[in-house]
């Protein structure tokens, strides 16, 4: 799906959006020191890991770990793309800090249960850093969009994986969950506050963008993080996500935020079909 | 009212068009899943037949949807008269 040829370019320059964007990163960031900071070293209960929960549960900690790994790969890539935009570029940055707990936190805990080796884990950082993640989408406006369904959709599977880790007793790794799952909400939010502005510019562009995003949308970690499809069989199998819970607590969660109608993306699509059949006849 | 083997006709075609390939073999038991049809494709077919049917169904009722059969289950009960809404 081409953008449409009516879509606003992201121009240095556009003052009114970059102080909306300046203004929304401020009361971001506000409110993350105030309410959100935590520290992966002092702020874990490790002294409550349960070293003898199921191999399944160890898994979906290590596959975690591993996606939040690249994030070497989503700061650079992920931030020049938004570069031109003030608020959304430092709002990257303050991302990368929150995101960089998660793996930290995660780390810490397969080591100090027991459960990984220390040279396990740096051979598979190893094998990880062999790969890189590219950018699924070519414009600051999809990986922004991509952002919405992409945190909600982390955030849903973390909070389904600290309720096992509560089930199976590990006080620690449901701690865990629960810190990253709040980070992804409040990340999904920004995001989800950017596209409001992006669809009050151009509502017409923005739904194609969006209806383009959630058609060709894949988590992260597929194709890079090794044994990925393994992986995500135990995920789902834990934490009973399926394309059910994808839609009821991802992707209609998402345009209900964005004041986005269904009927309004299936038009959107429609119209964007017959602009390619019209470009192709000719 | 459409019946049902000319509803499960309608998703057929429907799915053909929008994915751009043909079910020549489905059953109301199949799974959307088996068909190869992702989620958003699937809200597309539903948005299609809603509109040739000149009906509507609830969000909260698509993340139901299973198998061709709950599809046509849900259609089938908008489609009756007390189901019509003013579209």
């Amino acid at each position: 799906m081409s953008p449409s040829p009516s879509a606003r370019p992201c121009v240095p320059g556009d003052t009114a959006r970059q102080a909306r964007l300046y203004e929304m990163y401020k009361t971001f960031f506000d409110k993350a020191e105030e309410e959100r900071r935590w520290n992966p070293f002092r702020d874990i209960p490790y002294e409550k890991i349960n070293a003898g929960v199921p191999d399944s549960l160890i898994v979906v900690a290590e596959t975690f770990c591993c996606v939040e790994s690249y994030l070497p790969d989503y700061v650079s890539k992920g931030i020049n793309v938004v570069r031109p935009y003030f608020g959304q570029a430092w709002f990257s940055a303050n991302w990368a800090y929150e995101e960089s707990k998660h793996s930290v936190a995660l780390l810490e805990y397969l080591l100090r249960s027991g459960r990984r080796t220390p040279e396990a884990m740096w051979d598979l950082q190893t094998r990880l850093m062999r790969v890189e993640w590219e950018l699924p989408f070519e414009t600051a406006r999809r990986m922004t969009i991509y952002g919405c369904f992409q945190e909600m959709a982390t955030f849903v599977i973390y909070v389904k994986q600290e309720q096992t880790a509560k089930t199976q007793g590990d006080e620690c790794l449901a701690t865990i969950f629960r810190l990253n799952a709040r980070d992804e909400i409040a990340h999904c939010r920004f995001y989800e506050d950017v596209v409001k502005v992006l669809l009050e510019e151009d509502r017409e562009g923005t739904l194609r963008d969006i209806a383009h995003v959630a058609k060709h949308f894949q988590m992260p970690g597929v194709g890079i993080v090794p044994d990925y499809d393994a992986r995500v069989k135990i995920m789902r199998e834990e934490g009973k996500v399926d394309r059910a819970v994808f839609l009821q607590k991802v992707f209609f969660p998402v345009l209900k935020y964005l004041e986005v109608t269904r009927q309004e993306l299936q038009q959107a699509v429609l119209s964007d079909r017959e602009e390619r059949r019209t470009h192709a006849a000719e | 009212m459409a019946g049902r083997t000319e509803l499960l006709g309608i998703f057929q075609k429907t799915a053909a068009e929008i994915v751009e390939r043909e079910f020549p073999n489905i059953s109301e038991k199949t799974a959307i899943s088996e068909l190869g049809i992702d989620s958003l494709g699937m809200l597309e077919i539903v948005g299609s037949m809603e509109r040739q049917l000149k009906i509507q169904l609830p969000d909260e009722a698509l993340a139901t949807i299973q198998t061709v059969e709950d599809l046509l289950n849900l259609v089938e009960k908008k489609s009756g008269p007390a189901g019509r809404s003013a579209v």
